[in-house]
């Protein structure tokens, strides 16, 4: 290490300690708050600054390092005891200015890739961003000289920064997609550069995810583990997945697809693995009208009309539609007892046990073998046979209940008109005795 | 052989004797009389749940980890037990239904005014023990409306001044509602509160036999000075108008029993999140509702306590004139309907 680095290391350090040990540094007002306020001189002097150069201090408040005690100094350097400028700037203690660039990623994991620092103040954080960065095609693009990629501050923020569990922080899942976009939407800023294929990179990411099935259960579902971009990207080592590794990427969530379309001979043919039939960016939910022999399946972009391919997807199709057309047959069935008031709660459990068969077949249909589809369905269609069973027999047994009813209702009726006449009788007697 | 019989229990226990007090017995007749049977039929419905009641023992289990399954067990198991729980759920709603209407004809017509004081209050009080039946019976399929129901009723008890954390752990056997709080429900159900109803009911019955049927304050007025209000024969004329109206309720209890059968619903699950559309059995809406517009506290009085002292007052007032109880009809009228009207609209969400 280098006499300069360590300066810049040791000093700020110090400085840091002791700003922690600092009375001053808390201020009774925000102590009573449980947040820390900085009362030092970078504080005093920017407060009064232009816009631009007292906006951070606007920021510290929900700054979540100033919250843990850190100071102006830990990332800037100097010191913030001074009372004047030339001091506080003072390259001997070790100023620096505003990091940019790659002196931003060294300035963060300065303390970010401290593992004994990082356990005192974030124990299960991972240590290893700066790695990652510079394998990531941010990092790299950074390595070769291109200011313009994200270095940290770009989605987390400078000063202000929050932790990831807020639901104000840029990296917020809810909010990942918007600050993706703030760079890859940008047709000014993306002209630059290439995609992989060597053709202008796609701008409307954002757009096409937001009409995804993974967006929709993020942001309607409430989903906070539904997918956004950095959990197929990865987020400090971005990069889009290459050629072969799609699989994966989806497989990481959608384990049981991914087992079976890497064992299938899709999983050797396609290029671009699971995104060739579902897409990417805008993956609409899977559908049953995806597989068949007929549009609007896809099986029929490739395959041609009497392929082995195309005949085993017309027979796995029809399958899954004969499990479904039980399945709704006996349900309506069961439903319209349970409503007339029988106890069908086993039959409803049988149910949930055939459509249980139904999300297994529609799993299977990724091995592409339609032999390993059809005894799931057979099983299905089986327990779909018991609640029929169950079911005719419960309507026996309420027509039964209604006939009895109607004839007990009769012979009540018969007795209260009897009595009728019996107490008019006796009324009359009466009268007339008395 | 039955005329042998007749006279062999006659000349030991003086049955002629009997007979001829039940054939003196007269019932008042006139405009209003049909309210009279509203007692009969609540006695009648009280009946069908002590029949069902005990047969439905037969196979109930009061323990959280069955009592669900031996209600579904008679529900679909047992021949006709899906009849008798049916049967049992309605007619403990009719039940209600039928004291609270009788109790309404009373105040109306004023039959509480004296001699007739305990006889109120011992019919006020049966009905509070049918309304006790009512919550404790709610609990026992162990269902989770029944649960969250529970667990809000009890919590309500909490806020009885004073003694409301002791009531409410004692009710509940705990902190929670637990199998503790369903053994404690069906001790309650099915032993207690029989024994306390069995005995009030006799003393009911009593006063009823002894001081007779109340003749309404305007009937009495149209008499001419010293006339009496023409009377019909207890036995047999109003005994056999009784049991037409009891046959009336049976039909109601057996059509509403298969055409609307009384849903059994989910297991109780503590740890799942409150049911959407809960809500207190119809005859406790209106309290729950009256309860809800309530601050918590008023002038440092809980906001429960104060909203039923009014209500001790109004039934206190057995010297009121004929305006207040004019009033107190509407108001007792008005909270039946509001009753009833918070019911559908709170069924209806």
């Amino acid at each position: 290490m280098s006499v300069d680095s360590m300066i810049r290391v040791v000093v700020p350090a110090i400085l840091t300690l002791a700003l922690l040990a600092s009375p001053s540094v808390v201020s009774a007002g925000n102590a009573r708050q449980g947040q820390p306020e900085l009362v030092n001189g970078c504080v005093a002097c920017h407060a009064v600054l232009e816009d631009r150069l007292a906006a951070p201090v606007g920021l510290l408040g929900d700054d979540v390092h100033a919250e843990r005690g850190f100071s102006c100094v830990t990332c800037h350097g100097g010191d913030d005891s001074a009372d004047v400028e030339s001091r506080a700037k003072d390259p001997t203690f070790g100023y620096e200015g505003a990091p940019v660039g790659a002196g931003m990623v060294e300035t963060c994991s300065r303390c970010h890739s401290d593992a004994e620092l990082m356990r005192r103040f974030a124990p299960a954080q991972r240590v290893d961003q700066a790695t990652e960065y510079a394998v990531s095609e941010h990092g790299r693009g950074l390595a070769e000289g291109d200011t313009n990629v994200a270095t940290c501050v770009s989605c987390h923020g400078a000063h202000g920064v929050r932790r990831v569990s807020d639901a104000r922080s840029p990296v917020f899942p809810l909010n990942v997609a918007d600050t993706c976009a703030a760079c890859h939407a940008d047709p000014a800023l993306m002209a630059g550069y290439q995609a992989p294929g060597g053709t202008p990179p796609p701008i409307t990411q954002r757009a096409d995810y937001q009409r995804s099935v993974h967006h929709a259960a993020l942001t309607r579902g409430n989903d906070l583990s539904a997918p956004t971009c950095n959990d197929c990207h990865g987020n400090h080592g971005a990069a889009p997945p290459g050629v072969g590794d799609v699989a994966n990427v989806c497989g990481t969530c959608h384990t049981s697809f991914a087992e079976r379309f890497n064992d299938s001979t899709h999983g050797f043919l396609f290029d671009r693995g699971c995104t060739e039939c579902h897409g990417s960016h805008a993956v609409q939910l899977g559908t049953d009208e995806m597989l068949g022999d007929a549009a609007p399946a896809y099986c029929v972009s490739c395959h041609e009309t009497g392929d082995a391919g195309l005949v085993a997807a017309a027979r796995m199709r029809s399958s899954i539609e004969s499990l479904k057309r039980s399945f709704d047959e006996a349900q309506a069935l069961v439903e319209r007892l349970t409503v007339a008031g029988m106890e069908m709660g086993d039959q409803e459990l049988e149910l949930a046990l055939a459509r249980n068969q139904l999300t297994l077949a529609r799993t299977e249909v990724h091995a592409f073998d339609a032999d390993r589809v059809d005894p799931i369905i057979d099983a299905g269609l089986g327990i779909l046979a018991g609640v029929d069973a169950a079911g005719v027999e419960a309507l026996a047994e309420l027509r039964f209940r209604r006939r009895g009813l109607a004839l007990s209702l009769v012979l009540i009726l018969l007795f209260v008109v009897a009595l009728g006449f019996k107490v008019r009788q006796l009324d009359r007697m009466s009268h007339g005795g008395g | 052989m039955m005329p042998r019989l007749v006279s062999w229990l006659d000349e030991r226990l003086d049955l002629t004797g009997l007979t001829r007090v039940a054939l003196a017995k007269t019932v008042p007749s006139h405009v209003h009389k049909g309210w009279y049977y509203l007692g009969g039929v609540t006695l009648f419905l009280l009946f069908v749940q002590l029949a069902t009641g005990i047969l439905l023992l037969l196979y109930y289990r009061p323990s959280a980890a069955e009592a669900f399954e031996s209600v579904q067990f008679i529900l679909t198991q047992v021949e006709f037990g899906w009849l008798i729980r049916n049967v049992h759920a309605w007619s403990a709603n009719l039940l209600i239904a039928a004291a609270f209407a009788h109790l309404f004809s009373v105040w109306l017509l004023k039959a509480y005014r004296k001699p007739r004081e305990l006889t109120w209050v011992s019919g006020a009080l049966l009905l509070f023990l049918m309304l006790a039946f009512g919550f404790s019976g709610y609990l026992l399929p162990w269902n989770t409306l029944a649960l969250f129901a529970t667990r809000v009723g009890t919590g309500m008890a909490g806020s009885v001044p004073l003694v409301g954390d002791f009531l409410m752990r004692f009710l509940r056997g705990g902190d929670e509602v637990t199998g503790a709080t369903l053994s404690r429900f069906y001790a309650l159900h099915v032993a207690i509160l029989p024994a306390m109803t069995t005995l009030l009911l006799v003393v009911h019955l009593f006063f009823v036999q002894r001081q007779g049927m109340s003749v309404p304050f305007d009937v009495e007025q149209s008499l001419p000075p010293g006339g009496r209000v023409p009377q019909t024969p207890f036995f047999p004329n109003y005994v056999l108008r009784d049991l037409m109206a009891w046959y009336v309720a049976m039909a109601l209890l057996a059509a509403l029993a298969a055409f609307f059968p009384w849903e059994l619903g989910l297991k109780a699950d503590p740890l799942a999140p409150v049911p959407a559309g809960i809500r207190p059995e119809w005859y406790f809406v209106a309290v729950f509702h009256t309860l809800k517009l309530l601050p918590g506290r008023v002038l440092g009085l809980e906001g429960e306590t104060l909203g039923v002292l009014p209500l001790a007052r109004r039934h206190c007032s057995c010297r009121s004139s004929t305006a207040r109880r004019q009033r107190d009809g509407l108001v007792g009228c008005s909270q039946c309907s509001d009753s009833g009207r918070w019911g559908i609209s709170y069924r209806s969400r």
